[in-house]
C-alpha cells in the first residue's frame, strides 16, 4: 500500500516546534533512526544508487553529525540531508510533532488550518484558482484570479523568485514552490493571518484571513498524518464531473465515486479533475479505472521493486462507463493521480487536458522511526503502460491548456472548457 | 491460515546444532510421512475427522506501518469459504470461494473474480481439512533439509494435482510442526512470492494451530494473530454467498 507525499505545509509548520537540548537517550534514538532509515533505503532501492551517490560514504559522513546533533531540528536536518542526496521524490522525514499538531487540529488546537483557497503559480505570481465554499475566504470576497501579494508579512513574488533561483530544475519544482507559498498561510483553525491580494485590476485587498478547518472529512491510515478528503460530483449539462483531493479514505471515496459513475452511465462524457491531487493509495487507481474499461487483462503500468514487480491491473466492473473520458491535470497532479491518468492515456481510454503533471510517482511507504518521527521512503519505480517512467517526466497532456489569470477573473476554467468541447464535439458527430 | 505451523522455543533452537549433523546424513523421510506426522502432532487423525466447520477471528497488522484490522473467516466441509473484515482507514476487505469460484472485494481495488491459477490457489486454500486430506490436492516430495530460524526442517515440495507452481512447506524435524511456507501467487498483478512463518501454537478444540503468522509479501510484513477459533458451528449455507457486486460479475 503506497501513499502520497506529506503536505509540505504540515512539515514546514512543524519546524517551528521544539528547540530544547537533547538528552543522551534522545541522541541515541536519533542515531538509531538515522541507521534505520539509511539501511531501509539501501535495502529497498530498486535500482543502482543514482549517479554520484556513494551510499556508504553518505553514511560515514553524516552519522557522526546526527550523533552530535544538539536539537531535534539539527538531527532531522542531517537526515533530510541524507535523503536529499538521492534527488528522488517520496523520501521524507515527517517530524513527530506533525502527528501531534495535525491530529489535534480536529480539536481546534495546533496547526492544520486551511486558508480556504488554492493557488497556482502563473507567470511567477501566486494566483487564486479556487475558493472553498462556505469558508471565511469566500465570505471575505476572495475570488479566482486574484493575485496573492503578501502573506503574514512576506512578499510572495520575492519568495517565488528566490525559490526559482534556488531550486534545481525538475518537473516537480512548481509543486514544491506552490506548496511553499501555501505554507506561508499556516496556523490553527480559527487563527488569523494577514494577507494582501491584488484583486481585479490594480485594486489591493488586505484581509485578516481566518484559517478554517480543511475541506472534507478527516481520514487516518497508518502513520500517515491525519488528512482531510473531499469529493465533489456534479453534472454539467449531460456530462459528469468529479473532483477529489486525494486517493485516500477508500471506504468513503470509492463509494462516492461508484455512485457518481453509476448515476451517469448514459452521460455524454465523464470528466475527472485531478488538478492539485497529490495521490494517495496506489491500488485505488486500479479500482477507479475499473469503471471505465470493459475488457479484462489491461493494466495501467508496472511497479518495479528491488526483486519483484507488480502490475497495476484493471478489473472491469459489472457495468462500466463507455463514453468519452477526460482527465484534467496540472503541475500539482502527482503520484497515484499520475499513475491513473498516465495509464488511462497510454491505453487510449482517456484524453488528458491541462499541463504536465509533477513527475513525482514513486510508490512509497511510511514507517515510524525510533525517535518518533515518520519516515517516508520510496520502495519502487513505476513505469506506465506506454513504457515510460513517470518519475521526473510526468504525464504530458493530449491538449495542453494553461490556467490564465484573465480566464479565472472571467469565471472560466480553460482546461474544463476544453474537455467539455472535446466531449461535445464527439457527441455532436 | 488454514494449516500446520510450528512452535519455536529457544531451548529447541539451541539444541538443534548438535542434532543436525547426524540427521542430515540420514536418508530423507518420505513426504507422506512428514505430512501425516503433522496431523498426528497437532491433534491426530481422529480429531481432524470430527471437524465440520471452523470460524476464525484474526487480527492483522502491516508491521511497522501502523495499519491494523480484523478478519473473520468461515470455512466448512462444503469447501466454500468467506472472509470478511475491516482495515482501519482503508475499509472493508472481503474474499471467498463459492462453488469453485474465488472472488475478492475491497474498498481499494473493488470487486473482482479470480481466474486461472489464482482461482485454483484459492480453491485449494478453501478445501476443508486440507491438512488431513492433502492427498486430494497435492503430490508431495521431500526436497531436502533446511534450517529455518535456527530450526532444522524438512522441506516438502507440494505440487498441485490440478497443475501450477509448487509450494514449499518446512516442517520441523524435532516437532513435526510446520515452520514456514513459500509459495508463488500468480494473479493479474503478476507472480508474487509469499513467504509465511509461524509460531505460538495453541490448541483450539483439540487441534494445535499457530496463533502467530507473519507473511512477507513484496517487502511488506503482514502479521496475523489468531485470537479465537470455533469449531463445528452450524454455518448457514447463505453465509458463503458472495456480496451483490460479486454476484453481478458472476452473472455477466
Amino acid at each position: 500500500m503506497t501513499f502520497a507525499r506529506i503536505p509540505a505545509a504540515a512539515v514546514a509548520a512543524s519546524l517551528i516546534v521544539a528547540a530544547a537540548g537533547l538528552t543522551p537517550e534522545q541522541r541515541k534514538l536519533n542515531a538509531d533512526s538515522f541507521e534505520y532509515a539509511w539501511t531501509k533505503i539501501r535495502d529497498n532501492m530498486w535500482a543502482p544508487m543514482p549517479p554520484g551517490v556513494d551510499w556508504q560514504r553518505v553514511h560515514d559522513e553524516l552519522k557522526p553529525k546526527v550523533e552530535t546533533a544538539r536539537t531535534m531540528q539539527q538531527a532531522r536536518a542531517v537526515m533530510q540531508d541524507m535523503i536529499s542526496r538521492l534527488k528522488l521524490t517520496h523520501f521524507n522525514i515527517v517530524p513527530g510533532d506533525v502527528y501531534n499538531t495535525l491530529d489535534t487540529a480536529a480539536g481546534r488546537r495546533g496547526e492544520g488550518g486551511s486558508p480556504g483557497f488554492d493557488v497556482r503559480l502563473l507567470d511567477s505570481q501566486a494566483v487564486v484558482i479556487s475558493v472553498d465554499p462556505g469558508t471565511p475566504a469566500e465570505a471575505a470576497g476572495v475570488r479566482p484570479g486574484w493575485r496573492l501579494v503578501r502573506a503574514d508579512g512576506q512578499d510572495i513574488a520575492a519568495s517565488i523568485r528566490k525559490m526559482q533561483a534556488g531550486l534545481l530544475p525538475s518537473t516537480f519544482k512548481e509543486l514544491s514552490m506552490t506548496r511553499a507559498v501555501l505554507a506561508k498561510i499556516s496556523g490553527a483553525p480559527g487563527s488569523k493571518v494577514p494577507v494582501e491580494f491584488d484583486g481585479a485590476g490594480t485594486r489591493a485587498v488586505k484581509i485578516d484571513l481566518e484559517l478554517t478547518e480543511p475541506r472534507g472529512e478527516s481520514s487516518k491510515i497508518g502513520f500517515l498524518p491525519t488528512q482531510h478528503v473531499w469529493f465533489e460530483s456534479k453534472k454539467i449539462g449531460n456530462t459528469a464531473y468529479v473532483a477529489f483531493n486525494m486517493f485516500l479514505d477508500p471506504a468513503r471515496l470509492s463509494t462516492r465515486f461508484a455512485n457518481a459513475v453509476e448515476g451517469c452511465l448514459k452521460c455524454d462524457g465523464f470528466i475527472i479533475d485531478l488538478r492539485g491531487n497529490p495521490g494517495g493509495i496506489g491500488g485505488m487507481s486500479m479500482g477507479f479505472a475499473g469503471w471505465f474499461v470493459k475488457r479484462a487483462g489491461i493494466r495501467l503500468g508496472i511497479m518495479r521493486l528491488k526483486d519483484q514487480e507488480m502490475k497495476f491491473a484493471i478489473f472491469p466492473r459489472s457495468e462500466v462507463f463507455g463514453g468519452p473520458l477526460a482527465i484534467l491535470v496540472d503541475a500539482l497532479t502527482a503520484s497515484t493521480s499520475e499513475i491513473f491518468a498516465g495509464g488511462l492515456k497510454d491505453i487510449g481510454r482517456a484524453r488528458i487536458f491541462g499541463t504536465r503533471t509533477a513527475g513525482a510517482a514513486l510508490p512509497s511507504v511510511i514507517e515510524k522511526l525510533p525517535n518518533g518521527d515518520g519516515f517516508q521512503y520510496a520502495i519502487a519505480d513505476y513505469v506506465s503502460e506506454g513504457g515510460r517512467r513517470l518519475e521526473g517526466t510526468g504525464v504530458e497532456p493530449d491538449e495542453v491548456v494553461n490556467w490564465t489569470r484573465d480566464a479565472l477573473l472571467a469565471g472560466r476554467d480553460p482546461a474544463l472548457d476544453a474537455a467539455l468541447a472535446w466531449i461535445h464535439k464527439g457527441t455532436d458527430k | 491460515m488454514t494449516r500446520r505451523f510450528c512452535l519455536l522455543s529457544a531451548a529447541l533452537v539451541s539444541a538443534m546444532a548438535l542434532v543436525s549433523v547426524k540427521a542430515a546424513e540420514a536418508p530423507l523421510p518420505k513426504a507422506d510421512d512428514i505430512m501425516d506426522r503433522y496431523v498426528e502432532v497437532t491433534g491426530g487423525k481422529a480429531v481432524y475427522e470430527t471437524r465440520r466447520s471452523e470460524i476464525m477471528t484474526i487480527e492483522m497488522e502491516i508491521v511497522g506501518r501502523g495499519i491494523k484490522g480484523t478478519l473473520t473467516r468461515y470455512t466448512d466441509s462444503s469447501n466454500n469459504a468467506i472472509s470478511t473484515g475491516e482495515i482501519e482507514g482503508v475499509g472493508k476487505m472481503e474474499e471467498g470461494v463459492y462453488n469453485g469460484q474465488a472472488w475478492e472485494n475491497t474498498a481499494v481495488v473493488g470487486p473482482r473474480l479470480k481466474s486461472g491459477a489464482e482461482n485454483d490457489d484459492a480453491v485449494r486454500d478453501a478445501y476443508f481439512n486440507s491438512s488431513l486430506l492433502w492427498r486430494k490436492l497435492y503430490k508431495a516430495r521431500t526436497a531436502g533439509i533446511e534450517t529455518v530460524n535456527g530450526e532444522e526442517c524438512y522441506k516438502v515440495e507440494l505440487t498441485p494435482l490440478s497443475g501450477g507452481k509448487p509450494q514449499y512447506d518446512y516442517a520441523s524435524k524435532k516437532t513435526g510442526l510446520l515452520v514456514k511456507t513459500e509459495r508463488t501467487v500468480v494473479s493479474p498483478m503478476g507472480e508474487i512470492t509469499v513467504e509465511a512463518s509461524a509460531s505460538d501454537y495453541k490448541q483450539f478444540e483439540g487441534i494445535l494451530y499457530p496463533t502467530r503468522m507473519v507473511q512477507t509479501v513484496m517487502g511488506n510484513q503482514i502479521a496475523l494473530t489468531l485470537i479465537a477459533l470455533k469449531a463445528n458451528q452450524d454455518i448457514p449455507k447463505e453465509k458463503f454467498e458472495p456480496p451483490a457486486e460479486i454476484r453481478k460479475l458472476m452473472a455477466k
